[in-house]
């Protein structure tokens, strides 16, 4: 439209100027978009803003609750002999930690943070299946809640976040420790899913016309990749646990450890690893996305090597699934098997090689702005790095055969993945935190907090090679004197409590600055992807009108053009989206979205009595089998006025 | 500079307003959300299948010394009946596209009673087995594989009753049948994720 042609009304969520016409649009919108209010309101929402938000918070939750569950750990292990945790209770507590933070902190973050940001980089309303994503959510929410209380009972799962049998069979494990993890592992990996199949489809079907794959924003297709990843990695572990499952309480016989050539067990590894693999690919793989997304924006320039960035993440997914043995070294396999995953484990350093010097040759190649987003990216090349280097060094079988299960790997995994996945998180939190709450964090509690948990985490995990070295085996509650192992690990518990003010800096700085801090604005820091086209925080509607792009930067094009396309002649008055083609994003038919409901909550509720059910009986597994059905009937059951809004009812009933 | 962003004016790039609402096959967001759902519950078969192998490799004998192989003739004749369900599927399904809602009502109607005796067959059939899923490792895999696509196709006939309950109340016409067209690509699916199965199941013993 002509400036002229404008009204001053300005709004104050975006601080742009509307026409009446475009006044009118917005006021549908948001009658039509509006999410329910209210105890049971809160229940019904299914917008992804909101439902993505939920996540972050709640999967940040688990973190602080396994954070504290690690500093016990560090607290225990402080000096020789220590009596401050019983062996028991220490078994449970290194279990939760592990299941806590690969279970309910990185996969649900790392999808949580999709939800939210995807269907706005895309430019489109919501996701394709909004009430399945209230679903995904409230089953992670019942799992997680359900595992917490368990430890408060003193029966939570004790035999490791990987719970090989024969330890974890009924014989060795009984009780309802294992159980709960069987079933639960089951039940919060259908969150997993379903919210995989949901970025996939939406990522598929609803990016704004114009944007082919090949502008696709690299951290979308860093969440493609990772949502393919997880619908082929999880189903695996899923069928592992059931199998546990069964075998303590009904009496198969998929593990047992007394079969002729007692291979039993190893099933269970075969399977756990087919899955447990590709899951540090899993976390990691958006994280890519996530610094890619900071490094463009903080280098102020185009990413360097867009099309090798794309093809490193796609071969970083495939080769992800082609690993899984190399956990499985000291198990006695043949050679030519060792030698193969030798191979492709040294393999996977190719494409991680390519992205970090895609990554410096855009630093080098741009005009850096050392800001807090981009200061955790830095501390992530550091210790990812050194966490690929001893990644190569226990890739090789003989290496590895003298490490295992001491805290060599303990330091192995946590520089990868605090290095590779916690540090690019959050510096997409002081990222996108704008984005989220309208408010800029605090640069200087930030870099407070970036400064301290760097230091921390290397004062903390560092000394855990050496003591590897040494032979201090993991998951061991304490050890005697006289070992020289007391300085080390009473400087990695050091370094851990650094580490754990460092998080608390954060903490405190979310907390004030949603509050307090100074307004953002749609786009403080002048980045380039669509997500930053919107309000901040954005409408329940994202965007009015819809945008199109023709570029991979559609901010920046727009700056230099004075205009933007826009999408005109979707309806306001029901939620409306368009879906355009998979290859080229061609504009292709309107999808109408499902509206608040129930429904998920119904639906949640009858799964989960059959997976905690289970516990007790078997028989709560097939009840639920069929009230999950009546409640995938009420979800489903079609409402003619589903189609119209109500004040429309007449004449356009049953379309 | 100079352009605050928020303040750059809209061109109307492209006007969606002729788009239908109804979308079809590729289309719809549906239709890919069920292959989406199709892939992990292929990824759940092929990990059963991976599982029988394993454990077949694991023992010297699978079955073990003394159980009888499966029924081939009991497990064929079943097989065929869920086979010729996923035509009278196609043929509901291409009718509900050409708006002919009478063999679309029938048709689905005659899925459901093949589907039905299909798990009739099945349990007549392992209730004459002589072990039980406690009684070996064999016996633990293959009624897992039998209870797990069973449990499926009894899925399918819940589902399938509630469409075809939808389609006798006039709900599906020539323009919205995406909800037969989905439900049949997930029956076919149910019915040819059968075939391997089978094949291992009913054959696997008797070539290897």
């Amino acid at each position: 439209m002509e400036k002229a042609e404008r009204e001053t009304i300005k709004a104050p969520s975006d601080n742009r100027y509307y026409s009446a016409a475009e006044v009118e649009d917005v006021a549908e919108l948001d009658r039509t978009w509006a999410s329910p209010t209210g105890i049971v309101g809160w229940f019904q929402v299914v917008n992804h803003s909101n439902i993505g938000r939920r996540y972050v918070i709640t999967a940040f939750v688990f973190f602080l609750l396994a954070g504290v569950l690690g500093l016990m750990m560090r607290t225990q292990l402080m000096q020789p002999e220590m009596k401050l945790l019983h062996p028991d209770l220490y078994n449970q507590i290194f279990t939760m930690h592990g299941i806590t933070m690969m279970f309910l902190f990185a996969v649900p973050v790392m999808e949580g943070l999709a939800v939210y940001i995807v269907p706005l980089m895309l430019g489109t309303r919501d996701m394709a299946f909004p009430r399945l994503n209230a679903f995904g959510y409230y089953v992670y929410l019942l799992g997680g809640i359900t595992l917490y209380v368990a430890l408060l009972f003193g029966i939570a799962p004790d035999a490791g976040w990987f719970n090989y049998p024969p330890l974890a069979s009924s014989e060795f494990s009984p009780g309802m420790r294992v159980d709960i993890y069987a079933m639960l592992i089951t039940f919060i990996e259908i969150a997993a899913l379903v919210a995989a199949v949901e970025l996939v489809v939406t990522i598929f079907k609803q990016r704004a016309p114009g944007m082919s794959l090949n502008r696709m924003p690299l951290y979308v297709w860093s969440i493609l990749v990772t949502a393919f990843m997880i619908i082929f990695a999880m189903p695996v572990v899923m069928v592992a646990s059931m199998f546990l499952a069964f075998d303590r309480n009904v009496g198969t016989h998929f593990f047992e450890a007394l079969s002729p050539a007692g291979q039993g067990p190893l099933l269970w590894q075969h399977l756990f690893w087919f899955f447990g693999h590709p899951e540090v690919y899993i976390i990691f793989i958006p994280a890519l996305g996530i610094i890619s997304s900071i490094v463009t924006t903080f280098a102020r320039r185009p990413v360097y090597g867009y099309t090798a960035l794309v093809l490193s993440i796609v071969a970083t997914g495939f080769l992800g699934f082609a690993l899984w043995v190399h956990h499985m070294y000291t198990t006695g396999l043949p050679q030519l098997g060792l030698s193969f995953f030798t191979a492709a484990s040294a393999m996977i350093a190719i494409p991680s090689g390519v992205q970090i010097f895609c990554w410096i040759a855009t630093l080098w190649g741009g005009r850096p702005q050392f800001k807090t987003p981009l200061l955790y990216v830095l501390g992530f090349f550091f210790i990812f790095v050194l966490g690929g280097l001893t990644g190569v060094m226990i890739a090789s079988v003989p290496f590895d055969a003298q490490v295992h299960d001491t805290y060599f790997i303990v330091a192995h995994f946590h520089y990868v993945l605090i290095g590779g996945a916690v540090f690019p998180l959050f510096g997409g939190l002081y990222y996108w935190f704008p984005k989220f709450a309208g408010r800029m964090l605090s640069e200087t509690a930030g870099k407070w907090s970036f400064a301290l948990m760097f230091i921390g985490f290397n004062v903390s995990f560092f000394p855990m090679h050496n003591l590897g070295l040494m032979g201090m085996p993991r998951r061991v509650y304490t050890y005697i004197e006289g070992l020289g192992w007391n300085d080390l690990n009473l400087m990695a518990t050091v370094g851990a409590y650094v580490l754990g003010v460092g998080v608390l800096i954060s903490l405190i700085n979310v907390i004030y600055s949603a509050i307090n801090g100074r307004e953002s604005g749609p786009n403080p820091w002048d980045s380039d992807t669509l997500e930053w086209a919107c309000a901040s925080p954005p409408a329940n509607y994202n965007f009015s009108p819809m945008p199109a792009v023709d570029s991979l930067h559609p901010m920046w094009d727009m700056k230099e053009r004075g205009v933007r396309p826009a999408v005109t002649g979707v309806r306001t008055d029901m939620r409306q989206v368009l879906t355009t083609t998979l290859m080229d994003a061609r504009p292709h038919a309107l999808s109408n979205l499902a509206r608040p409901s129930i429904a998920p909550l119904l639906l949640t509720g009858a799964v989960g009595l059959g997976f905690i059910g289970f516990l007790f009986s078997i028989n709560w597994l097939i009840l639920s089998f069929f009230l999950a059905f009546f409640a995938i009937v009420y979800w489903n059951y079609p409402r003619y006025d589903e189609r119209t809004p109500p004040w429309k009812k007449e004449g356009e009933n049953g379309n | 500079m100079g352009i605050r962003a928020d303040e750059v004016p809209f061109v109307g790039a492209y006007d969606a307003s002729h788009l239908s609402h109804f979308n079809y096959h590729d289309e719809a967001p549906m239709w890919w959300g069920f292959w989406g759902i199709i892939m992990i519950e292929t990824t759940v078969f092929a990990a059963l299948i991976a599982s029988y192998y394993y454990l077949n490799l694991s023992y010297p004998e699978i079955p073990p010394a003394g159980v009888k192989k499966p029924d081939l003739l009991m497990g064929t004749i079943s097989s065929l009946v869920l086979l010729s369900s996923s035509y009278s599927m196609h043929k509901a399904d291409s009718a509900s596209e050409k708006g002919d809602v009478k063999t679309l009502k029938w048709g689905l109607l005659v899925c459901i009673a093949l589907a039905a005796l299909f798990l009739i067959l099945k349990v007549f059939e392992y209730s004459k087995v002589e072990y039980r899923w406690d009684s070996h490792a064999y016996g633990s895999i293959v009624w897992g594989i039998v209870i797990f696509h069973s449990a499926h196709v009894t899925s399918l006939v819940l589902k399938t009753i509630f469409i075809a309950y939808l389609s006798w109340r006039g709900y599906f016409n020539k323009d919205r049948h995406l909800g037969v067209t989905i439900n049949g690509i997930y029956w076919h699916f149910v019915v040819i994720v059968w075939i391997p199965l089978y094949l291992v199941i009913y054959w696997s013993p008797r070539l290897f």
